[in-house]
C-alpha cells in the first residue's frame, strides 16, 4: 500500500466516523474533536484514540462500539483498535468551526 | 479504559412512579383536597405533601442519582441490584404512610397499623438508596471526589436525618413508640424534618447535580473551585446548624442563634450559587441552549424569587402566616420546575441510548433532540410556571378557588409534558425512515428489557 493509499484510507475512515454522533450534542464525533488520533497502518489495521465530552458518560461504551463499527464497514479495513482516553480531557475548544457554528 | 457508567436499569421505573405521584397530587389539589381547603397540619394536607415530597421529588431524585452518580465519580454503581428492592420499599412505605394519614382523617377504617408500616418500609427504602449511592461515592479517594459528588454526599446525610425524624413521627403517631409517648416529638423535630428534607436532601442535592449538568448542557467551563466550594461549605454548615438548633434550644432555651446562622449561611450560599449560574451562562459555548436548560434557568429564577419572598415576609413579620406560599413556591417552582426540566432531557437521552446506541456507527441515527418537539413543549413549560406563580399569589392573598384554578393549570401543563415524554419513549416524533433502523429495538415504556446491557 502506498503512502497516498494510506492517506486516502485514513481520510475514508475519518469520513465514515461522521456517521457517529454524540447523542447529547447531536454533532458527529469528528467535528466535535472527540477523535484524538486516527491512523491506518499497512495491511489495513486502524488505530483510533478517542474521548467523550464527559468522563464516564453513559454513552461511552456505545460511542466506542459505534466508532469501531463505522470504520470496520470500510472494505479495505481488516482490523480496528479503539482506545478510549480522557488524557487530555475534552474541552469545547477542540470542536472545529463547523460544529461551533451549528451549536450557535 | 473501561467506561464506568452504563444505563441504570430501574431509573425509568423510578421516573414513571414519580410522575404518577406528581399528577395524582396535582389532581387532589385542583379538586380542593387538603390545604388550603383543609388546615396545613390536617391529615389530608399531609397526604398531598408526602405524595409530592416522597412520591414525586424523592423518587425522581433517587432514580436520577442511580444514573448520574457513576458519572460524577467515574465508577460503576455499587450494589446496583438494590435499586429495585429500594423502589419497592419506598412505594410500599409511601402507600402505608398515605394509608395511615387517611386512617387519621377517618377516610378509611381498617385495623392495620399503616403508619407504623410506613415508618418501617420508608426508612428501609431510603437506607438501601443511601447505601448504594454512599458506597459508590465512598469508592473514590476522598481527595478525588468532585464538587457535585460532595453536594450529593451532604444531601444524602440530610436525607438520612429527615427520614429518621419522619419515621419517629410515624411511630409516635401510630402509638408504637411508647418510649417517646411523653415527648412532643412533632413540635421538637418538624421544622428540622421539613428543612432537611426539602432544603438539604432535595434542594442541596439538586444544586450539586446542577454544577455538573449545566456546564455539560451549555458547554461551559467547569467551576470546581472558588465559589462552588464556598456554596458547598456554607450550605453544609447551614444544615449542621439546622440539626443543632433543637438540642441548642433545650440547653439554652432558644434556637434563635443557630437558626439565624443557618439562615444567613443559606442566603450567602444561594447568592454565590447565583454567581456560578451567571458564570456558566456567560461562558457557554453553546449559544442555542435547549428547552430543558431554558426551563432550568426559569426554576433558578423562581429560587431567587422565593428567597426574595422569604426576606420580604421576614422583614414584614408575616413569615409564619405565609409559610404555605413559601413551601409551595420552593416545592412546585424551584424543585418541580427543575425536575420536569431535567426529565425533559434525561428521558429522551436514555431512550436514545437504549434504542439507537447499539446500532450507531452502522446506520444513520436521529439526534436526541429529534425525539421531542421543543417549539410545542415550550408552551407547556410556560403554562406550568405561569400556573405555579399564580398559585403562589393565590396563597399569599388567601384565595383558595384561584389556587385550585392555578393548580389545574400546572396539572394540565404537567400532563402535556408527561405525554411528550411518553411520545419520546415511543419514538413518535422521529421520522419514519430513521425511527427503527435494522438492529434497533423499541424501548419499553418504563420497565427494563431483561437482556439490557
Amino acid at each position: 500500500m502506498t503512502y497516498e493509499e494510506d492517506e486516502a484510507l485514513t481520510s475514508a475512515a475519518r469520513e465514515s466516523l461522521r456517521l457517529v454522533i454524540d447523542p447529547e450534542l447531536g454533532e458527529n464525533v469528528v467535528d466535535l474533536g472527540l477523535i484524538y488520533r486516527l491512523s491506518v497502518s499497512q495491511g489495513g489495521t486502524a488505530h483510533i484514540e478517542m474521548t467523550t465530552t464527559t468522563r464516564a458518560c453513559p454513552a461511552a461504551d456505545f460511542l466506542k462500539d459505534a466508532v469501531l463499527s463505522a470504520v470496520s464497514q470500510l472494505p479495505e479495513i481488516r482490523d480496528v483498535h479503539v482506545r478510549l482516553t480522557y488524557e487530555p480531557p475534552w474541552v469545547p475548544d477542540m470542536m472545529n468551526a463547523d460544529a461551533s457554528r451549528r451549536l450557535g | 479504559m473501561m467506561s464506568a457508567s452504563s444505563l441504570s436499569r430501574w431509573t425509568m421505573a423510578y421516573f414513571a412512579a414519580a410522575l404518577f405521584f406528581l399528577i395524582s397530587a396535582q389532581v387532589l389539589m385542583a379538586s380542593g383536597y387538603g390545604f388550603p381547603t383543609a388546615s396545613i397540619e390536617a391529615p389530608e394536607t399531609l397526604v398531598v405533601v408526602h405524595m409530592v415530597t416522597i412520591g414525586w421529588l424523592s423518587l425522581l431524585m433517587c432514580g436520577a442519582l442511580f444514573q448520574f452518580v457513576p458519572v460524577l465519580v467515574a465508577q460503576p454503581l455499587r450494589d446496583s441490584t438494590l435499586a429495585l428492592p429500594a423502589l419497592l420499599c419506598l412505594l410500599a412505605g409511601l402507600l402505608c404512610l398515605l394509608g395511615g394519614f387517611l386512617q387519621t382523617a377517618g377516610t378509611i377504617d381498617l385495623d392495620i397499623p399503616f403508619l407504623a408500616f410506613g415508618g418501617l418500609f420508608l426508612p428501609s427504602g431510603f437506607a438501601l438508596v443511601i447505601w448504594t449511592i454512599g458506597r459508590t461515592l465512598w469508592s473514590v479517594p476522598k481527595s478525588g471526589l468532585s464538587l457535585p459528588a460532595r453536594f450529593v454526599a451532604v444531601g444524602l446525610t440530610c436525607a438520612a436525618a429527615a427520614v429518621a425524624l419522619g419515621a419517629s413521627f410515624a411511630w409516635v403517631l401510630s402509638g408504637h413508640a411508647p418510649a417517646l409517648a411523653g415527648t412532643d416529638v412533632l413540635a421538637f423535630g418538624l421544622p428540622v424534618h421539613v428543612a432537611m428534607g426539602l432544603g438539604g436532601w432535595l434542594g442541596f442535592t439538586a444544586i450539586g447535580v446542577s454544577y455538573r449538568l449545566l456546564p455539560m448542557f451549555m458547554l461551559s467551563p467547569d467551576r470546581e473551585h472558588g465559589t462552588g466550594r464556598f456554596v458547598l461549605w456554607a450550605g453544609a454548615s447551614a444544615w449542621g446548624f439546622v440539626l443543632l438548633a433543637r438540642p441548642f434550644a433545650v440547653v439554652s432555651g432558644s434556637a434563635a442563634l443557630p437558626t439565624g446562622f443557618a439562615g444567613v449561611l443559606i442566603l450567602v450560599a444561594t447568592v454565590f450559587f447565583a454567581f456560578d449560574l451567571i458564570f456558566f451562562y456567560r461562558h457557554r459555548r453553546r449559544g442555542k441552549i435547549e428547552l430543558n436548560v431554558k426551563s432550568a434557568i426559569g426554576a433558578f429564577l423562581v429560587l431567587y424569587c422565593s428567597i426574595l419572598l422569604i426576606l420580604i415576609l421576614v422583614a414584614a413579620g408575616t413569615f409564619a402566616e405565609h409559610v404555605d406560599a413559601v413551601v409551595y413556591i420552593v416545592g412546585f417552582g424551584c424543585l418541580t420546575g427543575l425536575g420536569l426540566s431535567m426529565l425533559y432531557k434525561i428521558v429522551p437521552f436514555l431512550t436514545w441510548l437504549e434504542c439507537y446506541g447499539p446500532v450507531m456507527g452502522r446506520v444513520q441515527t436521529p439526534r436526541v433532540q429529534d425525539l421531542v418537539v421543543e417549539s410545542r413543549d415550550r408552551v407547556f413549560f410556560t403554562l406550568y410556571y405561569a400556573g405555579m406563580l399564580l398559585g403562589t399569589g393565590a396563597l399569599l392573598v388567601g384565595a383558595p378557588i384561584l389556587f385550585r384554578v392555578a393548580t389545574a393549570m400546572t396539572l394540565l401543563a404537567t400532563m402535556a409534558i408527561v405525554a411528550e415524554l411518553v411520545v419520546a419513549r415511543r419514538l413518535v416524533n422521529v421520522g419514519a425512515t430513521l425511527r427503527l433502523p435494522e438492529g434497533a429495538s423499541r424501548p419499553r415504556l418504563f420497565l427494563p428489557h431483561w437482556h439490557a446491557r
